[in-house]
């Protein structure tokens, strides 16, 4: 959950008057179809102008979009599951996908593919994940992974140089520990966001000892040793002196909101995020900031996976699943659309997309795909999808953490309540 | 039945849109949630009865429950008093002959209208940022300020500081009910001599005690349906530490965030019987307490 702010507000509103301006009058045949999203003011802009080109292009269909944060989206959608009115076309997570799947609120695509929908050029690996018991069911449209940014300015100013003191693609926590200490005291700024309440990086942690998040049985992975263990690097990362204060890392715990976040507000000098997030974040701040992986343990073993940032799907109420299916089709093959999409959705999954977007990369563009060649080889394989109630583990960890980062509760007590309370939920979900 | 009518068509027609919205939209959605409250329901498949289970997790299992619960009667308990002060006291101040009186009273009304408002909770939680407004007057004064909303030593208490400022409409009550007391029995206690605490205590109270009790009443109701100002604070999930886990924004998270409709009806039927317990409770002590001008006696 994040927060609601001022910002994503004016961006909705923005959006929402786009939206009115770029009506026109319908056709008496035209199929309307709606394409639902959750996004930033970036993101909205883009897809909006990708809708007018659609819709230029094809005077028989009229689809309209719909965006909101990512807080607000799920309970804007289970509203609309429940009124049987979703929109025709929704972006979705690979986190709830399974759950939307399991539940027949998205339906499969098998029956378009070859016709209104071409999924010729998309690589394998996407098509294999939206493809749950043979059936296909989501349109990967970018490929994803954890991506930690710095504000290269400050990391200069404190005579740290990438590439010696600094591996990005390879420190420790021990080193971070020593990096952002040595920047809080050349530039006053913490040299990083303290992570003791974030879960993604958690996740990556867990993946790093050796464990998974989930166990094939879907009960919970880590163990209590883990969880105290990844308190205790925080901890220790904290106590050299490079993180902002406790009571502010906790009032940034589960925001999402970029705006909010302290390479943005010039609170930290480092920052934990997805990968895709680069374009919406450096849109927000003059600094040029550097990519980086998580931060791993001595034993570098990898902790952070590629995985689709995002799919299209099709809904169990579209009234028109031939014009709907064609615009999901036009949205990651049209090469006019995908040019102006960009990867503020991730890497793009079709070859010849990749081939179209790399002459006209913006710089900051082309430091994702950097990121991306760099991090092979370095990232774990992709884990089964989470269990319904892995939404909830996660926030009762960062409502748990908070307590560490307040100095409110011991380590082991807050990692035992929590692996406790982890195992209850999931046995009730 | 023809008198009835006679007697009361102009109140039943001030009532109808209000009679209308409450058939059309309310009653539904409301005794669908008295079902729903026995059912497993996650919106995407049919609910599943499943009988008192909601009910007997919530009292057996539920530390969040407990907690939402806690949270929510300090606040009732400490907000309502604070403000029913505060407005009478204001109100007080207004019910004197000065200049411009009425624009007195408009922009002390101000806040309340505004009070519900997704906007004053956002400008709520920029005056209490730990660089915030609040924490740079204190700075002024060499005090270095707390995080008052990370903090969950301090977060309760900016909602209810929140909920204190919007004292508008009691106080318009309050005022109203000021202007009844007829001035005669201020006169008459003048001229024995009596203390301005005298005066107050012996016939200002007395008097209004119909109007404090009227504005109790709504007030606690309100303040057990609280929601908004918590909801934007916490970011929606009662953050820090639970410590601004209304039970309306717990509601709201087991609804939408959880998927569990079910479990989210039960606990809006336990709201529902919670404030009618303490508003029967009021209602019970008012006898003692609450005299009426036409009563005989």
């Amino acid at each position: 959950m994040s927060r609601l702010s001022r910002r994503t507000f004016l961006g909705a509103s923005g959006s929402v008057l786009a939206l009115a301006a770029m009506g026109r009058p319908a056709f008496a045949q035209s199929a309307d179809i709606r394409h639902f999203w959750w996004g930033n003011p970036e993101r909205d802009k883009r897809t909006l102008a990708v809708i007018d080109i659609f819709n230029g292009k094809n005077p028989s269909i009229k689809v309209s979009g719909e965006t909101l944060g990512f807080a607000d989206y799920f309970t804007k959608l289970t509203t609309q599951i429940a009124g049987g009115n979703m929109p025709d076309v929704i972006q979705q997570g690979y986190g709830v996908l399974f759950e939307y799947i399991a539940n027949g609120a998205v339906v499969p695509l098998d029956e378009f593919v070859g016709k209104s929908l071409d999924i010729s050029k998309i690589d394998q690996s996407a098509i294999d994940a939206g493809t749950v018991d043979g059936k296909f069911y989501a349109l990967s449209i970018g490929a994803n992974s954890h991506m930690a940014v710095y504000n290269t300015r400050l990391f200069e100013e404190a005579g740290i140089k990438v590439g010696e003191d600094f591996d990005p693609y390879g420190y420790t926590y021990d080193q971070l520990a020593e990096i952002a200490a040595e920047v809080k005291k050349a530039t006053g700024v913490p040299g990083t966001d303290d992570n003791t309440a974030d879960y993604q990086n958690f996740s990556d942690f867990t993946v790093q000892k050796g464990a998974n998040l989930y166990n094939e049985d879907s009960s919970y992975g880590p163990t209590q040793e883990i969880v105290e263990e990844y308190f205790a690097t925080w901890e220790k990362i904290r106590n050299a002196g490079g993180t902002p204060a406790g009571a502010e890392s906790a009032g940034l715990s589960g925001v999402s909101d970029l705006a909010a976040q302290g390479v943005v507000t010039g609170k930290s000098a480092m920052t934990y995020l997805w990968s895709n997030q680069l374009v919406g974040i450096q849109g927000l701040m003059q600094d040029a900031l550097g990519c980086a992986m998580y931060p791993n343990t001595a034993e570098m073993r990898p902790g952070s996976v590629v995985q689709p940032s995002q799919f299209v799907c099709l809904t169990r109420d579209s009234k028109n699943p031939e014009a709907a299916t064609a615009y999901m089709s036009a949205f990651v093959n049209d090469l006019d659309m995908t040019k102006i999409l960009g990867l503020e959705r991730g890497i793009p999954s079709q070859s010849d997309v990749r081939a179209a977007l790399q002459p006209q990369l913006s710089e900051v563009e082309a430091r994702s795909v950097e990121f991306f060649d760099k991090i092979q080889g370095k990232t774990a394989a992709l884990t089964a999808p989470p269990p319904s109630g892995s939404g909830e583990v996660e926030q009762t960890f960062e409502r748990l953490a908070v307590g560490v980062l307040l100095g409110e509760r011991s380590i082991s007590e807050v990692a035992s309540d929590f692996v406790s309370q982890a195992q209850a939920i999931l046995r009730r979900a | 039945m023809q008198k009835f009518f006679a007697r009361n068509f102009a109140g039943y027609a001030f009532l109808t849109p209000w009679l209308i919205g409450f058939f059309l939209l309310s009653i539904g959605p409301i005794l669908a949630s008295f079902y729903l409250g026995f059912t497993k329901y996650n919106v995407v498949r049919p609910p599943q009865w499943i009988g008192l289970d909601n009910y007997a997790y919530m009292l057996q299992f539920d530390q969040r429950f407990w907690k939402a619960l806690q949270v929510t009667f300090t606040f009732v308990v400490v907000s309502v008093p604070l403000k029913l002060i505060f407005a009478l006291g204001v109100a007080m101040a207004l019910d004197k002959g000065i200049r411009a009186i009425g624009w007195y009273r408009a922009l002390f009304y101000l806040p309340s209208i505004l009070g519900g408002s997704i906007a004053v909770a956002i400008l709520w939680r920029q005056l209490f940022n730990y660089d915030g407004v609040i924490n740079s007057a204190l700075s002024l004064i060499g005090i270095d300020g707390p995080y008052w909303l990370s903090d969950p030593k301090f977060s309760l208490w900016t909602l209810v500081v929140l909920a204190v400022w919007q004292f508008g409409s009691p106080m318009l009550i309050f005022l109203a009910g000021l202007r009844a007391i007829p001035q005669e029995l201020y006169e008459a206690a003048e001229i024995d001599a009596a203390s301005p605490s005298k005066k107050f205590f012996a016939i200002t109270v007395p008097l209004l005690a119909p109007v404090i009790f009227f504005n109790l009443v709504l007030q606690m109701i309100e303040a057990f349906k609280s929601f908004s100002g918590a909801f934007i604070i916490s970011g929606g999930t009662g953050a820090p530490l639970d410590s601004l886990l209304f039970f309306t924004v717990y509601l709201y998270n087991e609804a939408f965030s959880f998927l569990r409709m079910g479990y989210a009806s039960a606990l809006a039927w336990v709201l529902l019987l919670i404030i009618a317990l303490f508003t029967a409770i009021a209602f019970w002590t008012s006898k003692y307490w609450v005299h009426y001008e036409n009563e005989r006696g």
